[in-house]
């Protein structure tokens, strides 16, 4: 009587494993430390770069990504950035 | 009467055969629907007395059945075993003349097979009946005797037209509830003798010799003498 | 199924709505300015991009690197289909990239993408969710069948059991019943209506036996003992004869009393509705009394009969003269001479009503009861001849037709009250 339910539940999880080919990886640049500063600098250039509460969200960001955990930091940066351009108009 | 008797009981079969030719006719036997409608088909017979259930594949119904379809006009009696009004009906329906449910005493099969083979000619329309100096005119509806007008009420008139008609041949008391009556069932009591007794009373009132005579365990008949 | 479909379908749907928005967009940008302005909306785009989902790749038409966050150009991208699915590198871990090539007409390669690892992920617990929730729903049906299963087998066990007792032969047995009164009980009732039915008809048939035995063996008997003490004894062969016809005759009142009691099961079988056809009974009546008049004469009797002009029903003509015939063949039998029999006939709405009345002795009350059923004789009866099968002829014949019999006093609180019997029929 279990039958369908694997039915099911196999139809369900195929599409999850589909392969696809490896030969010449494509790999993500704006996931280093480089951009980060980037980013900083960037971040730096916006006319509400002095404002609260972007500027400690930025140097946070900034922190984060000296202490190595560059996506998080990242994010922040990008939160930061986005959150200063919405400000400026 | 030439008489075929289609019977697979060889007992029943003997005893009427044997109680037909006393009776003065003769008698083919066959002892089966085969045979029987092979003897029926290519001779000719007065009456046929055929067994309702035969064996052989050919029952009494479907040889009656096949005897008609041919034309074959003779008179038929069907024996049965069944008691049923159904299987009455349907031997009658078949092409049947007339029916007995065994046991039956063998003067009601003789009255019964008589009265069947001399049955008067339908082609010859009879507005008077005569037996002896009995008189019975079917368009005035008048019975006389010797000259002498009887009063007779309409189902005495009946009754005495059956006998008459039958003048010289036994008639049970069954056949007389049967065809003066129109029911079919078992009068057992003496109804039909009260009834026959009173119109002989009226016929033979002032005459010497009387002419419904009682035919003992069978039933009656009317003769001249 | 289908909502996994749709669901799924749903992300991958609003995935690549999304890229296509994009792309619209910077194509609008290249065609609005230079190829700087694109450089910029492209590093303006993932400056801001908080989900780290954006994937943008800008090439020179030489193959040189101006905007974006992918490592390299794909070959995959160079396919037909502008669309691409590829396996995006990402942290050590691997990711899957859904990307949109961008002609931008002027020799400038663009690809706009998004990472949709999270989709997956979101799919990939949408699925697993779903095929749980089919599971749980499986196995809940499969359960709810057995107990389903389970509770009606209990609710029926008890009519198996009696169907299977039956089966074996012991016909006492009968459906419990629960106080639900539900379908279960329904069925059982029907079925124990059913046996009770069976049960009496079994009843009946042992009963005609019993009569058989009892009422068939004595006249047989008395006709067997006559036989042989006529071929020891007799002095002539006229004794003789006369005992063989004396036999004959007990022989054919034998079978007289057979055939009427194969008649009744025949109609109490209901076999004989083939007759049935649309009569009037006023002239059937009007001859049964023609036809025993003349007998009651002859005793001294006297048979009135009253009948209405016309009594339609829908029978069968021969077994209603039977009947007819056998009440009247009782009531003369115990009418004294100088009495009456009355037989009445009316139509009342729609019953037709045939009594026959006596001056007889009557019946008490206790035997009335009996009367009816196959070879009873009230007591004060046993001196009269008669099988005693009359009644439950009148009885079996009524029933058919759907009608009844009842028994009365002609003159209540008389001396000797009489006997009238009414058969109620219905009128067509």
């Amino acid at each position: 009587m279990l039958r369908p339910g694997l039915v099911v539940l196999s139809m369900v999880v195929f599409p999850l494993a589909e392969p696809a080919s490896t030969e010449n990886p494509l790999r993500v640049t704006t996931d280093s430390s480089a951009y980060c500063l980037e980013l900083a600098s960037r971040f730096a250039g916006q006319p509400g770069a002095t404002a609260e509460p972007v500027r400690s969200l930025a140097e946070e960001g900034q922190r984060l990504c000296e202490n190595g955990h560059v996506r998080t930091g990242i994010a922040k940066l990008r939160r930061a950035l986005r959150a200063s351009q919405q400000a400026g108009g | 009467m030439r008489i075929l008797l289609v019977e697979d009981d060889a007992e029943v079969a003997r005893f009427v055969r044997k109680g037909l030719m006393e009776a003065g006719h003769t008698v083919e036997h066959a002892v089966n629907g085969r045979d029987g409608l092979f003897m029926a088909a290519s001779e000719q017979f007065d009456v046929l007395v055929l067994d309702r259930m035969l064996p052989g594949g050919v029952d009494g119904v479907r040889l009656v059945e096949t005897l008609r379809g041919q034309g074959n006009r003779t008179p038929v009696l069907f024996l049965s075993a069944l008691n049923a009004v159904d299987e009455r009906v349907k031997g009658l329906k078949a092409g049947g003349d007339d029916y007995l449910t065994k046991p039956f005493a063998f003067a009601e099969l003789l009255a019964r097979v008589e009265a069947l083979g001399r049955r008067p000619a339908a082609e010859v329309p009879t507005t008077r009946l005569k037996v002896a100096d009995l008189e019975l005119d079917l368009l005035s509806r008048t019975v006389t005797r010797g000259g002498k007008k009887i009063d007779v009420q309409p189902r005495e008139f009946r009754l005495l037209e059956h006998l008459m008609r039958h003048a010289g041949q036994v008639v049970t008391r069954t056949m007389l509830l049967e065809k003066v009556w129109d029911y079919h069932f078992d009068p057992q009591t003496n109804v039909i003798d009260v009834h026959v007794s009173r119109l002989r009373h009226k016929l033979d009132k002032g005459f010497e010799k009387p002419l419904i005579h009682t035919v003992r365990n069978a039933g009656y008949m009317i003769r001249a003498d | 199924m289908v909502l996994w479909w749709n669901t799924a379908g749903a992300l991958d749907r609003q995935v690549e709505a999304a890229i296509r928005a994009d792309a619209t967009a910077l194509q609008e940008r290249r065609r609005a300015g230079d190829i700087a302005a694109l450089v910029a909306a492209v590093e303006d785009r993932l400056a801001v991009d908080v989900q780290n989902e954006a994937l943008y790749l800008l090439l020179t038409a030489e193959g040189r690197r101006l905007a974006g966050n992918l490592s390299t150009w794909p070959t995959e991208a160079n396919a037909e289909s502008p669309w691409i699915r590829i396996p995006l590198q990402r942290d050590g871990a691997v990711s899957e990239a859904r990307l949109l090539r961008v002609d931008l007409g002027d020799g400038h390669r663009l690809l706009v993408g998004r990472d949709v690892a999270e989709k997956l992920r979101l799919r990939g617990l949408l699925s697993e969710g779903i095929a749980w929730a089919a599971s749980a729903s499986a196995a809940l049906a499969v359960l709810g069948a057995w107990l389903l299963r389970r509770a009606l087998e209990n609710r029926l066990r008890p009519i198996y059991r009696t169907a299977a007792a039956i089966g074996t032969g012991d016909l006492t047995r009968r459906v419990p019943l629960s106080e639900r009164g539900d379908e279960f009980d329904k069925l059982g009732a029907t079925m124990n209506a059913m046996l009770d039915r069976i049960a009496q008809l079994m009843e009946g048939v042992r009963g005609v036996s019993d009569a058989i035995a009892h009422d068939l063996r004595t006249p047989i008997a008395r006709a067997r003992a006559k036989l042989e003490e006529a071929l020891v004894s007799a002095q002539d062969e006229e004794a003789l004869r006369a005992a063989v016809e004396q036999g004959i005759a007990d022989l054919d009142g034998i079978a007289r009393v057979f055939k009427a009691v194969l008649r009744i099961a025949e109609v109490e079988a209901g076999a004989r509705r083939a007759a049935f056809a649309p009569i009037d009974l006023a002239p059937v009546l009007t001859d049964m009394a023609e036809l025993y008049g003349a007998s009651a004469e002859a005793q001294d009797q006297h048979l009135e009969a009253e009948l209405d002009e016309t009594l339609p029903l829908v029978g069968d003509r021969d077994l209603l003269a039977q009947a007819v015939v056998n009440l009247l063949d009782n009531a003369l039998k115990f009418t004294p001479e100088g009495g009456t029999v009355r037989l009445a006939a009316h139509r009342l709405d729609d019953v037709l009503e045939i009594a026959v009345a006596d001056d007889g002795p009557g019946m008490p009350p206790a035997d009335r009861q009996r009367a009816g059923e196959r070879f009873f004789r009230a007591d004060s009866a046993r001196t009269t001849p008669g099988s005693g099968l009359g009644l439950s002829l009148v009885r079996a014949v009524a029933t058919l037709h759907g009608g009844e019999v009842a028994l009365s006093d002609t003159h209540p609180g008389a001396e000797r009250p009489g006997l009238t019997v009414t058969l109620r029929l219905p009128a067509s």
